[in-house]
Protein backbone atom coordinates (compact mmCIF):
# COMPACT_ATOMS: atom_id res chain seq x y z
CA UNK A 1 0.00 0.00 0.00
CA UNK A 2 1.39 3.40 -0.95
CA UNK A 3 1.78 5.62 2.08
CA UNK A 4 -0.03 8.92 2.09
CA UNK A 5 2.43 11.38 0.47
CA UNK A 6 3.71 14.25 2.62
CA UNK A 7 2.51 16.68 -0.04
CA UNK A 8 -0.98 15.27 0.34
CA UNK A 9 -0.91 15.78 4.10
CA UNK A 10 0.26 19.38 3.76
CA UNK A 11 -2.32 20.11 1.09
CA UNK A 12 -5.12 18.62 3.19
CA UNK A 13 -4.08 20.51 6.32
CA UNK A 14 -3.80 23.82 4.43
CA UNK A 15 -7.22 23.32 2.87
CA UNK A 16 -8.68 22.54 6.29
CA UNK A 17 -7.17 25.71 7.78
CA UNK A 18 -8.27 27.81 4.79
CA UNK A 19 -11.85 26.57 5.09
CA UNK A 20 -11.96 27.17 8.84
CA UNK A 21 -12.20 23.45 9.55
CA UNK A 22 -9.21 23.15 11.89
CA UNK A 23 -9.63 23.67 15.64
CA UNK A 24 -5.88 23.34 16.07
CA UNK A 25 -2.70 22.77 14.08
CA UNK A 26 0.38 20.90 15.26
CA UNK A 27 3.90 20.40 14.01
CA UNK A 28 6.85 18.29 15.11
CA UNK A 29 10.18 20.01 15.39
CA UNK A 30 13.63 18.50 15.82
CA UNK A 31 15.84 20.61 18.03
CA UNK A 32 19.03 20.41 20.10
CA UNK A 33 16.89 19.65 23.16
CA UNK A 34 15.01 16.86 21.42
CA UNK A 35 11.89 16.60 19.37
CA UNK A 36 9.16 19.05 20.28
CA UNK A 37 5.46 18.87 19.59
CA UNK A 38 4.06 22.35 19.02
CA UNK A 39 0.30 22.92 18.92
CA UNK A 40 -1.38 26.13 17.85
CA UNK A 41 -4.96 27.13 18.65
CA UNK A 42 -6.93 29.96 17.08
CA UNK A 43 -5.05 32.66 19.00
CA UNK A 44 -1.53 31.28 19.13
CA UNK A 45 0.62 28.47 20.47
CA UNK A 46 -1.26 26.68 23.23
CA UNK A 47 0.93 23.64 23.90
CA UNK A 48 4.52 22.56 23.55
CA UNK A 49 5.57 19.12 24.73
CA UNK A 50 8.91 17.37 25.00
CA UNK A 51 9.58 14.03 23.36
CA UNK A 52 9.12 11.99 26.55
CA UNK A 53 5.49 13.02 26.73
CA UNK A 54 3.29 10.66 24.72
CA UNK A 55 2.12 12.58 21.70
CA UNK A 56 -1.30 10.93 21.51
CA UNK A 57 -2.01 11.89 25.11
CA UNK A 58 -0.94 15.50 24.53
CA UNK A 59 -3.04 15.82 21.38
CA UNK A 60 -6.06 14.21 23.04
CA UNK A 61 -5.82 16.71 25.90
CA UNK A 62 -5.56 19.60 23.48
CA UNK A 63 -8.50 18.26 21.44
CA UNK A 64 -10.67 18.27 24.57
CA UNK A 65 -10.11 22.00 24.95
CA UNK A 66 -9.82 23.23 21.36
CA UNK A 67 -12.11 20.77 19.61
CA UNK A 68 -11.33 17.49 17.84
CA UNK A 69 -10.44 18.88 14.43
CA UNK A 70 -6.69 18.84 14.96
CA UNK A 71 -4.49 18.73 11.85
CA UNK A 72 -0.74 18.59 11.27
CA UNK A 73 1.08 21.13 9.14
CA UNK A 74 4.66 22.34 9.00
CA UNK A 75 3.74 25.05 6.48
CA UNK A 76 0.94 26.60 8.53
CA UNK A 77 3.30 26.95 11.49
CA UNK A 78 6.37 27.88 9.47
CA UNK A 79 7.08 31.19 11.20
CA UNK A 80 6.80 29.62 14.65
CA UNK A 81 9.05 26.75 13.56
CA UNK A 82 11.64 29.18 12.24
CA UNK A 83 11.60 31.31 15.38
CA UNK A 84 11.84 28.30 17.70
CA UNK A 85 14.54 26.55 15.67
CA UNK A 86 16.60 29.72 15.46
CA UNK A 87 16.27 30.34 19.16
CA UNK A 88 17.13 26.76 20.14
CA UNK A 89 20.15 26.82 17.88
CA UNK A 90 21.37 29.94 19.62
CA UNK A 91 20.41 32.90 17.44
CA UNK A 92 19.69 34.89 20.63
CA UNK A 93 16.23 35.79 19.39
CA UNK A 94 13.30 36.77 21.56
CA UNK A 95 10.32 34.44 21.35
CA UNK A 96 7.93 37.14 22.47
CA UNK A 97 6.99 37.65 18.82
CA UNK A 98 5.21 34.29 18.92
CA UNK A 99 1.55 34.59 19.88
CA UNK A 100 0.62 32.42 22.83
CA UNK A 101 -2.83 31.11 23.71
CA UNK A 102 -3.13 30.14 27.38
CA UNK A 103 -6.60 28.63 27.18
CA UNK A 104 -5.29 25.30 28.44
CA UNK A 105 -4.55 26.96 31.76
CA UNK A 106 -7.79 26.73 33.69
CA UNK A 107 -6.72 28.64 36.80
CA UNK A 108 -6.87 32.44 36.42
CA UNK A 109 -4.06 32.78 38.97
CA UNK A 110 -1.74 30.53 37.02
CA UNK A 111 -2.61 32.31 33.79
CA UNK A 112 -1.75 35.67 35.35
CA UNK A 113 1.56 34.32 36.62
CA UNK A 114 2.48 32.91 33.20
CA UNK A 115 1.51 36.14 31.45
CA UNK A 116 3.55 38.17 33.92
CA UNK A 117 6.56 35.91 33.47
CA UNK A 118 6.43 36.14 29.71
CA UNK A 119 6.01 39.91 29.73
CA UNK A 120 8.61 40.74 32.35
CA UNK A 121 11.42 38.20 32.19
CA UNK A 122 13.18 38.34 28.85
CA UNK A 123 16.00 36.20 27.52
CA UNK A 124 19.23 36.54 29.49
CA UNK A 125 17.31 37.30 32.68
CA UNK A 126 16.09 35.07 35.46
CA UNK A 127 13.79 35.52 38.40
CA UNK A 128 12.84 33.65 41.58
CA UNK A 129 9.54 32.03 42.47
CA UNK A 130 8.90 34.54 45.26
CA UNK A 131 9.81 37.53 43.09
CA UNK A 132 7.50 36.37 40.32
CA UNK A 133 4.72 35.83 42.86
CA UNK A 134 5.12 39.44 43.98
CA UNK A 135 5.20 40.73 40.38
CA UNK A 136 1.94 38.90 39.71
CA UNK A 137 0.39 40.60 42.73
CA UNK A 138 0.52 37.66 45.16
CA UNK A 139 3.72 38.08 47.17
CA UNK A 140 3.01 35.13 49.49
CA UNK A 141 2.25 32.67 46.71
CA UNK A 142 5.75 31.45 45.83
CA UNK A 143 4.71 27.80 46.16
CA UNK A 144 1.66 28.31 43.94
CA UNK A 145 3.92 29.99 41.40
CA UNK A 146 5.99 26.79 41.46
CA UNK A 147 2.87 24.84 40.57
CA UNK A 148 2.06 27.29 37.78
CA UNK A 149 5.53 26.72 36.36
CA UNK A 150 5.28 22.94 36.69
CA UNK A 151 2.01 22.98 34.78
CA UNK A 152 3.03 25.51 32.14
CA UNK A 153 1.55 24.13 28.90
CA UNK A 154 3.83 26.23 26.70
CA UNK A 155 7.37 25.76 28.01
CA UNK A 156 10.27 27.55 26.26
CA UNK A 157 7.94 30.21 24.76
CA UNK A 158 6.50 31.01 28.18
CA UNK A 159 9.92 30.91 29.82
CA UNK A 160 9.41 28.97 33.04
CA UNK A 161 13.04 27.86 32.73
CA UNK A 162 13.97 31.40 33.82
CA UNK A 163 12.39 30.94 37.24
CA UNK A 164 14.88 29.68 39.83
CA UNK A 165 14.67 28.91 43.53
CA UNK A 166 15.55 31.88 45.75
CA UNK A 167 17.78 29.55 47.75
CA UNK A 168 20.07 28.89 44.80
CA UNK A 169 20.44 26.07 42.31
CA UNK A 170 18.41 25.46 39.20
CA UNK A 171 15.33 23.94 40.77
CA UNK A 172 12.84 21.77 38.96
CA UNK A 173 11.76 21.79 35.35
CA UNK A 174 8.97 19.96 33.58
CA UNK A 175 11.35 18.99 30.79
CA UNK A 176 14.02 17.87 33.28
CA UNK A 177 16.94 19.80 34.82
CA UNK A 178 19.26 19.12 31.87
CA UNK A 179 16.94 21.02 29.52
CA UNK A 180 16.56 23.87 31.99
CA UNK A 181 20.33 24.17 32.14
CA UNK A 182 20.62 23.95 28.35
CA UNK A 183 18.07 26.74 27.84
CA UNK A 184 19.71 28.97 30.43
CA UNK A 185 23.14 28.37 28.89
CA UNK A 186 21.71 29.23 25.49
CA UNK A 187 20.57 32.54 26.91
CA UNK A 188 23.88 33.17 28.66
CA UNK A 189 22.17 33.25 32.05
CA UNK A 190 24.23 30.71 33.93
CA UNK A 191 27.45 32.65 34.16
CA UNK A 192 25.84 35.80 35.51
CA UNK A 193 24.51 36.18 39.07
CA UNK A 194 20.81 35.66 39.40
CA UNK A 195 18.85 38.87 39.08
CA UNK A 196 16.47 39.51 41.96
CA UNK B 1 -26.43 12.90 26.80
CA UNK B 2 -22.83 11.98 27.57
CA UNK B 3 -20.19 14.10 25.91
CA UNK B 4 -18.63 12.33 22.96
CA UNK B 5 -14.85 12.21 23.15
CA UNK B 6 -13.55 12.14 19.61
CA UNK B 7 -9.89 11.44 18.93
CA UNK B 8 -7.85 14.27 17.36
CA UNK B 9 -8.80 14.12 13.69
CA UNK B 10 -5.22 13.81 12.47
CA UNK B 11 -4.76 10.54 14.33
CA UNK B 12 -7.39 9.12 11.96
CA UNK B 13 -5.51 10.52 8.95
CA UNK B 14 -2.29 8.93 10.20
CA UNK B 15 -3.89 5.60 11.12
CA UNK B 16 -6.14 5.09 8.10
CA UNK B 17 -4.87 7.48 5.42
CA UNK B 18 -2.82 4.87 3.56
CA UNK B 19 -5.63 2.37 3.20
CA UNK B 20 -8.15 5.10 2.38
CA UNK B 21 -5.89 6.28 -0.43
CA UNK B 22 -5.82 2.72 -1.76
CA UNK B 23 -9.62 2.65 -1.47
CA UNK B 24 -9.89 5.97 -3.35
CA UNK B 25 -7.61 4.55 -6.05
CA UNK B 26 -9.86 1.54 -6.46
CA UNK B 27 -12.87 3.83 -6.74
CA UNK B 28 -11.51 6.62 -8.88
CA UNK B 29 -8.22 5.52 -10.41
CA UNK B 30 -4.71 6.78 -9.71
CA UNK B 31 -5.19 10.19 -11.32
CA UNK B 32 -8.09 11.36 -9.17
CA UNK B 33 -7.55 9.40 -5.97
CA UNK B 34 -5.75 12.13 -4.02
CA UNK B 35 -8.31 14.80 -4.97
CA UNK B 36 -11.14 12.48 -3.97
CA UNK B 37 -9.49 11.61 -0.67
CA UNK B 38 -8.75 15.25 0.18
CA UNK B 39 -12.38 16.17 -0.49
CA UNK B 40 -13.50 13.17 1.56
CA UNK B 41 -11.33 14.24 4.52
CA UNK B 42 -12.67 17.80 4.29
CA UNK B 43 -16.23 16.48 4.27
CA UNK B 44 -15.36 14.33 7.25
CA UNK B 45 -13.88 17.37 9.05
CA UNK B 46 -17.10 19.33 8.45
CA UNK B 47 -19.15 16.56 10.02
CA UNK B 48 -16.67 15.48 12.69
CA UNK B 49 -17.70 17.69 15.63
CA UNK B 50 -21.33 16.66 15.11
CA UNK B 51 -20.72 12.90 15.29
CA UNK B 52 -22.81 11.38 18.02
CA UNK B 53 -20.38 8.63 18.91
CA UNK B 54 -16.77 7.71 18.30
CA UNK B 55 -17.37 4.12 17.20
CA UNK B 56 -16.46 2.74 13.80
CA UNK B 57 -14.58 5.85 12.70
CA UNK B 58 -12.52 3.88 10.19
CA UNK B 59 -15.66 2.49 8.56
CA UNK B 60 -17.20 5.94 8.60
CA UNK B 61 -14.18 7.34 6.71
CA UNK B 62 -14.48 4.51 4.17
CA UNK B 63 -18.11 5.46 3.71
CA UNK B 64 -17.36 9.17 3.29
CA UNK B 65 -14.62 8.34 0.75
CA UNK B 66 -16.94 6.05 -1.19
CA UNK B 67 -19.70 8.67 -1.29
CA UNK B 68 -17.26 11.40 -2.31
CA UNK B 69 -15.95 9.26 -5.17
CA UNK B 70 -19.45 8.55 -6.44
CA UNK B 71 -20.50 12.18 -6.15
CA UNK B 72 -17.41 13.25 -8.10
CA UNK B 73 -18.09 10.61 -10.68
CA UNK B 74 -21.73 11.69 -11.06
CA UNK B 75 -20.91 15.38 -11.32
CA UNK B 76 -18.20 14.70 -13.89
CA UNK B 77 -20.65 12.73 -15.94
CA UNK B 78 -23.16 15.58 -15.79
CA UNK B 79 -20.56 18.15 -16.76
CA UNK B 80 -18.96 16.22 -19.57
CA UNK B 81 -21.34 13.65 -20.98
CA UNK B 82 -18.93 12.59 -23.70
CA UNK B 83 -15.74 13.01 -21.77
CA UNK B 84 -13.21 10.27 -21.21
CA UNK B 85 -14.59 7.16 -19.59
CA UNK B 86 -14.23 7.12 -15.82
CA UNK B 87 -11.70 4.89 -14.12
CA UNK B 88 -12.15 1.26 -14.92
CA UNK B 89 -12.81 0.27 -11.35
CA UNK B 90 -15.88 2.46 -11.25
CA UNK B 91 -17.10 1.55 -14.67
CA UNK B 92 -15.67 -1.22 -16.81
CA UNK B 93 -15.07 -0.37 -20.44
CA UNK B 94 -18.21 -2.06 -21.62
CA UNK B 95 -20.26 -0.17 -19.06
CA UNK B 96 -22.76 2.10 -20.79
CA UNK B 97 -24.72 3.71 -17.98
CA UNK B 98 -27.60 1.24 -18.20
CA UNK B 99 -26.86 -0.03 -14.72
CA UNK B 100 -27.11 3.48 -13.21
CA UNK B 101 -30.39 4.02 -15.05
CA UNK B 102 -31.65 0.70 -13.74
CA UNK B 103 -30.84 1.34 -10.10
CA UNK B 104 -31.71 5.04 -10.16
CA UNK B 105 -35.26 4.57 -8.74
CA UNK B 106 -33.95 2.59 -5.74
CA UNK B 107 -33.13 4.20 -2.40
CA UNK B 108 -29.60 5.62 -2.22
CA UNK B 109 -28.52 2.98 0.32
CA UNK B 110 -29.54 0.21 -2.07
CA UNK B 111 -27.79 1.94 -4.96
CA UNK B 112 -24.57 2.20 -3.00
CA UNK B 113 -24.69 -1.47 -2.00
CA UNK B 114 -25.27 -2.54 -5.59
CA UNK B 115 -22.50 -0.33 -6.99
CA UNK B 116 -20.00 -1.60 -4.43
CA UNK B 117 -20.84 -5.21 -5.20
CA UNK B 118 -21.37 -5.16 -8.94
CA UNK B 119 -19.63 -2.09 -10.35
CA UNK B 120 -16.73 -1.97 -8.00
CA UNK B 121 -16.76 -5.75 -7.81
CA UNK B 122 -15.95 -5.88 -4.12
CA UNK B 123 -16.50 -9.10 -2.20
CA UNK B 124 -18.75 -8.96 0.85
CA UNK B 125 -15.86 -8.15 3.16
CA UNK B 126 -14.98 -5.24 0.89
CA UNK B 127 -18.58 -4.06 0.79
CA UNK B 128 -18.70 -4.38 4.58
CA UNK B 129 -15.57 -2.25 4.97
CA UNK B 130 -16.93 0.41 2.64
CA UNK B 131 -20.32 0.51 4.35
CA UNK B 132 -18.98 0.21 7.86
CA UNK B 133 -21.02 -2.89 8.73
CA UNK B 134 -20.41 -6.59 9.24
CA UNK B 135 -19.89 -8.94 6.36
CA UNK B 136 -23.23 -10.61 7.13
CA UNK B 137 -25.01 -7.26 7.13
CA UNK B 138 -23.30 -6.34 3.85
CA UNK B 139 -24.56 -9.57 2.28
CA UNK B 140 -28.06 -8.77 3.54
CA UNK B 141 -27.94 -5.21 2.21
CA UNK B 142 -26.84 -6.37 -1.20
CA UNK B 143 -29.43 -9.14 -1.36
CA UNK B 144 -32.20 -6.80 -0.20
CA UNK B 145 -31.10 -4.35 -2.86
CA UNK B 146 -31.11 -7.08 -5.50
CA UNK B 147 -34.66 -8.06 -4.46
CA UNK B 148 -35.78 -4.43 -4.74
CA UNK B 149 -34.15 -4.24 -8.12
CA UNK B 150 -35.96 -7.40 -9.29
CA UNK B 151 -39.28 -5.93 -8.17
CA UNK B 152 -38.41 -2.67 -9.85
CA UNK B 153 -37.59 -4.42 -13.12
CA UNK B 154 -40.68 -6.63 -12.95
CA UNK B 155 -43.02 -3.73 -12.22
Amino acid sequence: MTPLPATFRESLASAAVREGLADGVFTRLSSPIGRLLVVSGPDGICRISFEEEPEDVTLAEVALRLGPRIVASDAELASTRDALSGYLEGDAGDLRGIAVDLRLVSSPFRRTVLETLRREVGPGHTTAYGVLAASAGHPRAARAVGTAMARNPVPIVVPCHRVLPGSGGLGNYGGGPARKRALLELEGSLASPLSP
Amino acid sequence: MATVVLPPFWSLVELHGDELLAHARRLAGDGDAEDILQEAFLRALRAYPRLRHADHLRAWLYRVTTTTAYDAHRSRRRERPTAKPPAVTVEPEHYDGAFEALIEPLPESAQVALRLRFIEDLDYDGVAAALGCSSVAARQRVSTAVRSLRKQVAA
